[in-house]
């Protein structure tokens, strides 16, 4: 395997909410998220799950400096040396922007409806100065998108013609056109019909073999991510609670956060059952972080040390991570093949 | 309690007339579950809002669509004769048929209580009024999981997180105490977590209150786990339709055979899922003959492309619209 592309080292990220306002009801800051570290190697799908208010898109945002870390680091190694990414000055980011991107949920409202395709294609060559030549521009759309399975007569309409499928090949095709050697996917493929899902993660596929990009692929569907990711990040209320190459989370999972999350897919055959762990008890609020594991008030294993004390983030067995004070113990073998 | 014969629907739109549901049949029995699957388009919607006579304007149904309710005296009841405006229609509509949708916070009104939605629901169809009233939501939101109701009852819809709104309108549809709830998408936009949880709570209240259901769902792992009988639909029609475990098991149309095959599992991990060949057509294209066969690697020359499939009775209680199941032969 390659080495690491992106290094995360104790990252977080706060929001102020309230105060100023009415009566000026001023809150304590919001831990979206809460001391993160991890990496993901080049060419590598690193997939990111966890229920909404997780954090997931925050750490998203944060490798990309679309937001700036309140803490902690985010490192872009690279043949010429490694760059620290959350401290890189605005200029100095704008030189690193075109190596980094971003596919978004909705193809229906992060596409431009004034804009033709190719000029939809072509805005991160253009914005970025990549490229100036019109000609050269227009022979870097026309490889891409038909890479990404464009006709490429399509080119010169408007995305409002598209379906939701081509409509995502599209946004594909924009954040690749600038050879980029990260991009985030975010919930990239759930808005679509699993027909044409499994169309896009196939594409993803291809152009990560034909261009070595490495994807977080930030999702909520486990199914999915189970499918494309090499590497797969649980994440809880701001903090990661496991980390393990795919095989191992899905089928040998030691937190019992990761497998109450798997007991509760259902799966398209009746006679596999369908028993979710009760997951009892109320999600924590992040502006009141509470000492101890995040997770022990709904878990059934929780014991006294739990309330109080932080699981500490170990590597267990190889590339295998996980923060609960008992994962060796506990036994949490899947019922299911 | 509900049979639907010939169901059509067409809606005059700038682009002419499109017809989103086509000649849709199914029988549901009292405290069962039918499972409607289909991609978006496939016209899922647009037959639940048909049987609550909830189309718009620019909809027609199709002369020979015939929905026969029985409701709780026993009488049967045309509901494609009712008259809009219909004081019957207004009967059926909640204390009859329940609908739940997808979407929680378009179902409530945000300038009101939760209480004060629920127990007009019970008033208007259950003829409880004051004290009464009240305490019947707050058992109904006790039922439907959610913790301290004498508290959340007087709370506005917009304090209540995304997975509390939904067991809200589940226990707003409930407490009408309808006999067939229509929920269409009723998880969708749920964490898996909460998912489970209201999937359960549903399969518990339908046990508990003896409730028919017609379960709307793009997610045939939802489906499997709490429909007895599916139907899977594809641009308007009903392509195949049957008991649960043998159809998923065993599926008899090769679209139904696509979808399962696309679908991502968590048992298995292969890297390289498989798509169904080919685009849903748009609405407005609907090909001729069955609407399946531009994409059909099995389609047979000559008859699929021009002959709309007939349902075929394949015996226990599957029916299948496909030429493979006629005996039919490739015409060269």
């Amino acid at each position: 395997m390659n080495g690491p592309l992106i290094e995360v080292r104790d990252l977080e990220v706060t929001f102020e909410t309230g105060g100023r306002g009415l009566f000026d009801r001023r809150r304590a800051p919001l831990r979206a998220v809460d001391g993160v570290s991890f990496d993901i190697r080049r060419g590598e799908t690193v997939g990111l799950v966890g229920e909404s208010g997780s954090g997931k898109t925050t750490v998203g945002r944060a490798l990309l400096r679309a937001l700036d870390p309140t803490a902690g680091q985010v490192l872009l190694h690279g043949p010429e040396g490694t760059i620290e990414l959350s401290a890189l000055a605005e200029a100095a980011l704008r030189a690193v922007r075109p190596r980094m991107s971003l596919v978004f949920q909705d193809p229906y409202s992060s596409l431009n409806p004034r804009m033709t395709v190719r000029d939809i294609i072509a805005e991160p060559l253009v914005a970025t100065g990549l490229l100036r030549d019109r000609a050269e521009i227009d022979a870097r759309v026309r490889e891409i998108a038909a890479r990404c399975k464009l006709d490429l007569e399509h080119l010169r309409r408007f995305p409002h013609a598209f379906s939701g499928g081509q409509r995502q090949r599209i946004c594909i095709a924009r954040a690749l056109v600038a050879r980029p050697d990260f991009v985030v996917c975010d919930e990239s493929v759930s808005a679509l019909d699993v027909s044409i899902q499994a169309e896009i993660v196939n594409l993803l596929h291809e152009l990560q073999q034909e261009t070595g990009v490495s994807f977080l692929f930030i999702a909520h569907d486990l199914s999915v991510v189970a499918q494309i990711s090499r590497r797969v990040a649980v994440m809880y209320v701001g903090r990661f609670v496991e980390y393990a190459p795919t095989e191992a989370l899905f089928f040998a999972p030691r937190h019992p956060y990761t497998h109450a999350l798997l007991s509760a897919v259902p799966q398209p055959d009746p006679d596999l059952g369908f028993h979710p762990d009760r997951l009892e008890g109320e999600i924590p609020d992040p502006s009141e972080p509470s000492p101890g594991c995040r997770f022990h008030s709904r878990c059934r294993f929780a014991r006294a040390a739990c309330r109080d004390v932080v699981p500490a983030w170990r590597e267990i067995a190889p590339e295998h991570f996980v923060a609960c004070h008992f994962a060796e113990e506990l036994d949490l073998a899947r019922a299911r093949p | 309690m509900l049979s639907v014969e010939n169901l059509s629907v067409t809606f005059r739109t700038d682009e002419g007339i499109v017809t989103p549901v086509a000649d849709v049949s199914f029988a549901l029995a009292e405290g069962r579950t039918l499972g409607l699957v289909g991609e978006s388009g496939s016209g899922k919607s647009v037959t639940a809002k048909a049987l609550m006579r909830l189309l718009p304007g620019t909809a027609t149904l199709g002369a020979h669509s015939r929905m026969r309710y029985v409701d709780k005296a026993g009488q049967a009841i045309g509901i494609e004769r009712l008259s809009p405006r219909a004081r019957a229609l207004r009967r059926l509509r909640g204390g009859e048929i329940g609908m739940i949708f997808q979407e929680p916070m378009a179902s409530f009104s945000p300038v009101y209580t939760i209480g004060n939605q629920i127990t007009e629901a019970i008033a208007l169809h259950r003829g409880l009024k004051g004290r009464a009233a009240r305490a019947l939501a707050i058992e109904m939101l006790a039922k439907v999981g959610i913790a301290s109701p004498e508290r959340r009852i007087d709370q506005y819809p917009h304090t209540l997180s995304g997975g509390m709104r939904q067991r809200a309108m589940i226990a707003l549809a409930l407490s009408a105490g309808p006999r067939l709830l229509i929920a269409d998408e009723p998880t969708t936009a749920l964490d898996v977590t909460i998912q489970a949880q209201v999937l359960d709570l549903m399969r518990g209240l339908q046990c508990d209150l003896g409730m028919a259901m017609i379960f709307i769902s793009h997610d045939l792992g939802v489906i499997a786990q709490v429909a007895q009988e599916v139907a899977v639909m594809y641009l308007g029609t009903i392509v195949e339709r049957g008991p649960v475990r043998a159809l998923l098991q065993a599926p008899a149309h090769p679209y139904t055979r696509g979808l399962i095959a696309a679908i991502p599992r968590l048992d298995r991990l292969e890297g390289r899922l498989h798509p169904v060949p080919g685009e849903i057509p748009s609405p407005s294209a609907r090909p001729a003959g069955c609407p399946f066969h531009p994409r059909c690697a099995e389609a047979l020359a000559g008859i699929c492309a021009t002959r709309v499939p007939e349902p075929v009775d394949l015996g226990g209680g599957r029916v299948v619209r496909c030429h493979l199941h006629t005996g039919e032969r490739s015409v060269a």
